[in-house]
């Protein structure tokens, strides 16, 4: 096992270069003149060549790629244009806020959709399987936007059920009373979607041949589902719920926005804003990495969930066409 | 599509009485007509469909922009306001709806980090910077002029921003929005009614002429860039999938950047380079950022169908790649290829309200129905509910329709699926 | 009906007036099984035989109440006795208790009816808890007790290990032991080997016929093959289209069938010691027209020395490499160092078990796998080292039909388009109008009417679509012809229709045919010439006949062995 993670983080080197690369042709080919961006603060022209030549922009663009480079592998972008924190303070800092929201988040939705979807696909074809399949449907094609709008008008300057926004430095206070709000919003976001995907991994399952024996063995209902379907449905629920971490934390960016919780999806917003390019080249490149070692993690071979024996191995040589594994092809001698 | 183009020679054939068949697509059709969810969603997006090219024609809400209402002009329905807002004095008899504050000065604590301020100082500053903007999308437009604007506006709001009501703030903002608007409508203020149809927005335009246009604006968005992403992810997917090794691994290595940049970040870091704004900009991130499942759908399906025995026996009898990819794999994909299509379009017309709301997508100049509840956000707070109903109701109608139809279309071409009831 | 007789006075399970249909859509149902009645005696084998379609699986599965509830309809009349109790009318939970503890099943395919996520005494252990109540070291020293006994090697280490790690024998065989485990009275097993090779499958079915006299319990075993029923059966139902056509005694059905379709059924199939001009059909023996003459003539089948040679191979090697460890690939040699000489007008039949290698050689030869190594001599010329565009015209000499009829016919063509495509590539026939008359020939020709031609694929049963897979390659004209499984998935009586018909075509066009196929008794039956292959490697190679009768290797003779002999009353139990 060890081999194939060591393999897949080799695999990976190509791709992070290849995301640098995207980012740097974006900001540094496309995005225009650093300098000119910044003249909007600094009119001087003798400040901006002094810019030009701090940044490094004068420079041919294999040198800055180079600089780049060197950026990523020891964490330091330099300052924010606007507001002149070293980029590696603002993501330290915006990481804990950001983890505050999502990582309940992630927890109460994915045990609410996974219960859920074991329920919904135990009454597979029933009308209330359809009417709950029929309420996702509805409840997403609503924009995340007017759910925010509405819950905050209404549980917050209505009703007065939590404060309409704000962020403290205490973390109990910050996840009772400021991210309460924030995470049901999400969560109702969240769960149709999910729900729906993690129903149809469900009902994967339940069509397979082992469940027929389960059944044949006498086995209730109840532990057929629980036990031998879950267990198997729970390897594309993992691989999901992993792959989509790192999404989350920029997916909850509105939500960050409208509460004022300072966190990394509202600095994104924010950079955006002032063109502040600095903070958005760091957050892609490490988000997108992020997001590899999450996809990584959430392989099921590295988790060593599913066996890799000798049938697998087998299916791998097959030379039969059409089989799963794809053998590599010899060439003719 | 094949049944019809690809007909054999049929045209010397031996007189013998025959039928042709009802292909894979006949098929499909007939169980989709007689799916009646299907056929309602349909009709609904269908509708949707010839509202836009009405509109986009310019036969229908050619003129939303004219204000022919008062200020927030409430619906018809719900009947004309006690005393109707006027230009400097807006509001206050509306405020019955509003609340009077009774929990926000918790938000505004002193512990509050954000080094920026309230989110209302910055909604604030931003609709001033966009009433202000000019709509000129060639010339270039500083960045950092609304930035700083908006860093001033900051700089000035917290000492608002701590007093108890915050409507203060959205008076202020309403002002400033009359400020800047004042001009250009003093001609067209004339005679203005007192009620609309389902309303006015807060310069006293349709409500519904406005949401028509909007529909107009994000459809048009939502399927445009689900044919370039489509068609993108399919070609890319269709020669990765077929011709493998290096072909493939190359392809895989973009498609793995793309990836795994999340799909939000990838739209703004793409906004935030691409400075001059339009709908066709829009389309083109869109489309240029969300080929990915597509090209991974359509890769896995050529990677299958490439090795099924149909297409080895195409192979045997002498078949080019090219016959065989598309003549005799794509139209075994194509409904792949059109459920997908028809997911995008929900997903970019989502991600485009998104990105309209937050000032990135479509220029001020055109109305969508992001920017329509960008507008939507404060005027609730005012108690002026008909916009952001007009366009968060329209949007999901059509979503949803979009969505069943989707889910009727993929159990119509694949029946297989449906169920998943068992066999 | 015949009345099964039994010495005891109440059956084990009697079954009557079974009937279960499906619901299609909103409108229209299909009855699976029609009123279907039979008795299982205590200690006793009964095999329901029957093509694809006849009700056997859904007749088994009614029993134990596993049908899904979402579409199947027992009818309020059908009963299942079993102890007193209509199975067919029991709550769901006291069926529950019976399922694994008096009645279990074992299924065809092991590999994916065991959870692939839990290792194999978890698997077991669960039965033993669930219905023996045995816990911890008691159920876990029962769950090895009972691997023992179906033969599993070192089951203390087996044990833990997961499905996939073992092979599909084993899989099958872990199976058994969850089956039994909790010593039911009946053991009904669905085609439990017909997934399996032949050489496993004699050792499967060995164990079944040993534990069924050991435990003494009643075997129901289900299957589309007499050869494997006259083996182990103490009782036979033959049942087709959801009705019951014959039942009684294995001596009886064997020896002096009743039912025309039983005895279509037991001489369609081709038998190790015969070889018929033509293999009779099944209309034969239903329309009640006559033997055909050609089904009494022996035909005669042979390689002459001096055969001119229409194929020659030399050395054909083929690997495919997967990745392992950090940088390593693993070399698979999947094809090695295969030679033979297929003669004009002749068959030549490729035997071996999965993973023989013998599917790659016909795909390697057909270019349609790049050789690693060795020569292909076609018409004097080596079609192996032929660039792509010079193969182009050898291309259409050697064409190939594939195993699953389902799969090798383009969906979203007519069969028309399936029939022109092949002779608009090659520039066969002038225009558009010969190659539509020509097609119409070959229609007629591999026996479909000529509507057929407007038709779409999945309009035709698989027998059918193995015809227009052969007219496809009969449009190129070739000179060979791979049947790569050709008729394996073919039900027995259309099975005997396709193999006429092949024969038919190599008498009239001179075809040479690489015949390859995992069924030892067909392969006798149509070839001249008979290569065994075992791992990538020629075991031997000899004439049809001379191999079967006197088969040198050790691994022929293994393989021959294995070969199910049906029914030759020396069966081990009378039974009544």
């Amino acid at each position: 096992m060890w081999a194939y993670v060591i393999r897949r983080l080799w695999q990976m080197i190509p791709t992070i270069v290849g995301v640098v690369l995207l980012v740097f042709v974006l900001f540094n080919l496309f995005g225009g003149d650093p300098a000119y961006v910044l003249a909007g603060k600094i009119s001087n022209p003798e400040q901006i060549d002094n810019i030009r030549r701090q940044l490094g922009v004068d420079q041919p663009y294999y040198v800055q790629l180079g600089i780049f480079f060197k950026q990523i592998l020891t964490a330091d972008f330099g300052a924010s244009w606007s507001t002149n924190e070293p980029v590696s303070h603002i993501l330290a800092t915006r990481l804990g806020p950001s983890l505050t929201v999502l990582v309940p988040l992630l927890v109460l939705e994915t045990l609410i959709a996974i219960g859920l979807a074991l329920a919904v696909a135990y009454v597979r074809g029933s009308l209330t399987d359809r009417m709950v399949m029929i309420v996702c449907t509805v409840g997403l094609s609503v924009s995340i936007l007017v759910y925010i709008i509405v819950f905050q008008y209404v549980f917050a300057y209505q009703l007065g059920w939590f404060p309409v926004q704000g962020w403290g430095n205490d973390f109990r206070e910050n996840l009772v009373r400021y991210a309460s709000l924030p995470i049901l919003i999400l969560l109702v976001v969240s769960i149709a979607p999910n729900l729906r995907l993690y129903r149809t991994f469900v009902l994967d399952e339940i069509n397979q041949d082992y469940v027929r024996t389960a059944r044949a063995k006498g086995l209730s209902e109840n532990r057929i589902m629980w036990v031998h379907v879950l267990r198997n449905a729970s390897i594309p629920m993992i691989t999901h719920v992993m792959a989509a971490l790192p999404g989350l934390l920029i997916g909850a960016f509105l939500v960050e926005r409208f509460f004022s919780i300072p966190g990394i999806g509202r600095e994104v917003i924010l950079a955006v804003e002032r063109s502040d390019f600095p903070v958005i080249k760091a957050l892609t490149v490490y988000v997108a990495i992020a997001t590899m070692v999450a996809n990584l993690a959430a392989d099921p071979h590295v988790q060593g969930r599913r066996p890799a024996g000798a049938a697998q191995m087998s299916a791998l040589f097959d030379p039969h066409p059409g089989c799963a594994g794809r053998p590599q092809r010899g060439g003719r001698r | 599509m094949n049944d019809a183009t690809m007909k054999p020679p049929l045209a010397a054939r031996r007189e013998i009485p025959h039928v042709v068949s009802p292909g894979l697509w006949t098929l499909a059709w007939r169980r989709l007509v007689s799916d009646s969810v299907a056929m309602v969603s349909l009709a609904i997006v269908v509708a949707f469909v010839l509202l836009m090219a009405a509109s986009g024609l310019g036969v229908i809400a050619a003129d939303w922009a004219r204000e022919v209402g008062v200020n927030y002009a409430p619906p018809t329905f719900v009947g004309p306001d006690a005393a109707p807002a006027a230009p400097g004095a807006p509001g206050r008899a509306g405020e019955p709806a509003a609340p009077a504050g009774p929990t926000p000065g918790s938000a505004f604590d002193s512990t509050v980090v954000d080094p920026i301020g309230d989110v209302l100082a910055e909604l604030k500053a931003e609709a001033k910077g966009k009433a202000e903007a000019p709509p000129a999308p060639g010339g270039f437009v500083d960045p950092l002029a609304d930035v700083m604007k908006e860093i001033d506006a900051a700089k000035a709001a917290p000492p608002e921003g701590k007093s108890v009501d915050p409507l203060a703030d959205v008076m202020k903002d309403i002002e400033a929005g009359r400020g800047a608007k004042e001009p250009a409508a003093a001609p067209a203020a004339t005679e203005r009614r007192a009620t609309l149809p389902f309303g006015a927005d807060k310069w006293g335009r349709d409500v519904i002429a406005k949401t028509i246009k909007g529909s107009e604006t994000s459809i048009f968005v939502g399927l445009a860039a689900a044919l370039v992403a489509t068609f993108i992810g399919t070609v890319l997917g269709a020669v990765a999938g077929y011709y493998g090794r290096w072909v493939d691994d190359t392809l895989n290595w973009f498609y793995s950047i793309f990836s795994s940049i999340p799909y939000l970040l990838l739209i703004l870091a793409v906004a935030a380079v691409l400075q001059h704004k339009g709908t066709m900009t829009i389309v083109f991130i869109l489309g240029l950022t969300g080929w990915t499942g597509v090209f991974r759908l359509i890769r896995a399906e050529y990677l299958k169908h490439k090795g099924r025995e149909y297409v080895q026996a195409a192979d045997a009898i002498g078949a080019s790649n090219a016959r065989r990819m598309f003549r005799h794999i794509f139209p075994n994909v194509s409904h792949v290829v059109l459920v997908q299509m028809s997911i995008l379009v929900v997903a970019f017309i989502k991600s485009e309200v998104i990105l309209s709301y937050l000032g990135f997508g479509v220029p001020v100049d055109v109305v969508s129905w992001g920017s329509m509840l960008n507008e939507a956000q404060n005027e609730l707070l005012l108690g002026k509910w008909w916009q952001l109903a007009a366009a968060g109701g329209t949007m999901a109608v059509l979503v949803t329709a979009f969505s069943l139809f989707t889910d009727a279309l993929r159990d119509a071409l694949d029946p297989k699926l449906k169920g998943t009831t068992g066999q | 009906m015949t009345k099964t007789t039994t010495n005891l006075a109440d059956p084990l399970v009697r079954v009557r007036d079974l009937s279960v249909s499906f619901r299609l859509d909103r409108k229209t149902t299909f009855e699976a099984v029609r009123g279907v009645s039979f008795d299982i005696p205590h200690d006793a084998t009964v095999a329901l035989v029957g093509e694809s379609g006849s009700g056997k699986s859904v007749t088994s599965l009614a029993i134990l109440g596993l049908l899904p509830p979402e579409n199947a309809i027992v009818d309020a009349k059908s009963q299942i006795l079993y102890g007193g109790r209509n199975l067919a009318r029991l709550a769901a939970s006291e069926l529950r208790g019976m399922r694994g503890a008096d009645i279990s099943m074992i299924f065809q395919e092991p590999m994916t009816s065991l959870n692939p996520v839990f290792t194999v005494g978890f698997q077991i252990e669960e039965v033993l808890r669930l219905h023996m109540g045995l816990s911890g070291a008691a159920a876990r020293k029962r769950a090895v007790d009972v691997l023992a006994e179906v033969g599993i090697p070192e089951p203390e280490r087996r044990i833990d290990m997961f499905p996939s790690q073992l092979s599909g024998g084993q899989q099958q065989r872990v199976m058994i032991a969850m089956a039994i485990a909790c010593e039911p009275k009946l053991l009904i097993a669905d085609e439990p080997t017909t997934a399996l090779d032949v050489t496993i499958q004699k050792q499967i079915l060995e164990l079944i016929g040993e534990l069924q006299k050991r435990r003494q319990m009643s075997v129901l075993f289900i299957t589309h093959d007499l050869a494997v029923v006259g083996e182990i059966a103490d009782h036979v139902i033959v049942m087709r289209d959801g009705e019951i056509r014959e039942q009684g005694p294995a001596r009886d059905v064997f020896e002096r069938p009743q039912d025309p379709y039983t005895t279509a059924l037991l001489k369609c199939r081709p038998q190790i010691d015969r070889r018929p001009a033509r293999l009779p059909v099944i209309d034969d023996f239903m329309s009640g027209a006559g033997i055909d003459p050609g089904t009494v003539l022996e035909r005669p089948r042979g390689v002459a020395p001096d055969d001119p040679v229409v194929l020659s191979v030399r050395n054909l090697s083929k690997s495919f490499w997967s990745r392992e460890g950090l940088f390593g690939r693993r070399e698979f040699r999947a094809v090695k160092d295969v030679s033979f000489d297929l003669p004009k007008g002749k068959t030549l039949g490729l035997v071996g078990e999965s993973g023989s290698g013998k599917t790659t050689v016909g795909l390697t030869l057909m270019r349609l796998h790049e050789a690693t190594g060795g020569e292909a001599h076609f018409d004097g010329r080596d079609i192996l080292a032929m660039s792509a565009r010079e193969f182009l015209p050898y291309k259409r000499r050697i064409q190939i039909i594939f195993q699953n009829p389902y799969a090798s016919l383009n969906p979203r063509f007519i069969v028309g388009q399936i029939l022109t495509e092949p002779m608009e590539i090659h520039g066969i026939g002038a225009s558009a109008q010969e190659r539509t008359e020509l097609a119409f020939e070959l229609l007629h020709k591999v026996g479909l009417p000529e509507v057929s031609f407007y038709k779409y694929p999945h309009e035709f049963s698989g027998g059918q679509r193995q015809r227009i897979a052969i007219a496809r390659c009969l449009t190129l004209k070739p000179d060979i012809l791979i049947c790569d499984e050709s008729v394996s998935a073919l039900d027995v009586s259309v099975q005997a229709q396709v193999l006429n018909l092949l024969q038919d075509l190599q008498a009239e066009f001179g075809l040479s045919y690489i015949f390859i196929s995992h069924d030892l008794a067909v392969v006798k039956y149509i070839s001249d010439q008979v290569m065994v292959m075992n791992e990538g490697a020629v075991v031997e190679i000899a004439n049809s006949d001379e191999i079967y009768r006197n088969p040198r290797e050790p691994y022929t003779q293994r393989l021959l062995a294995s070969i199910p002999k049906g029914w030759h009353g020396e069966h081990a139990r009378a039974v009544g």
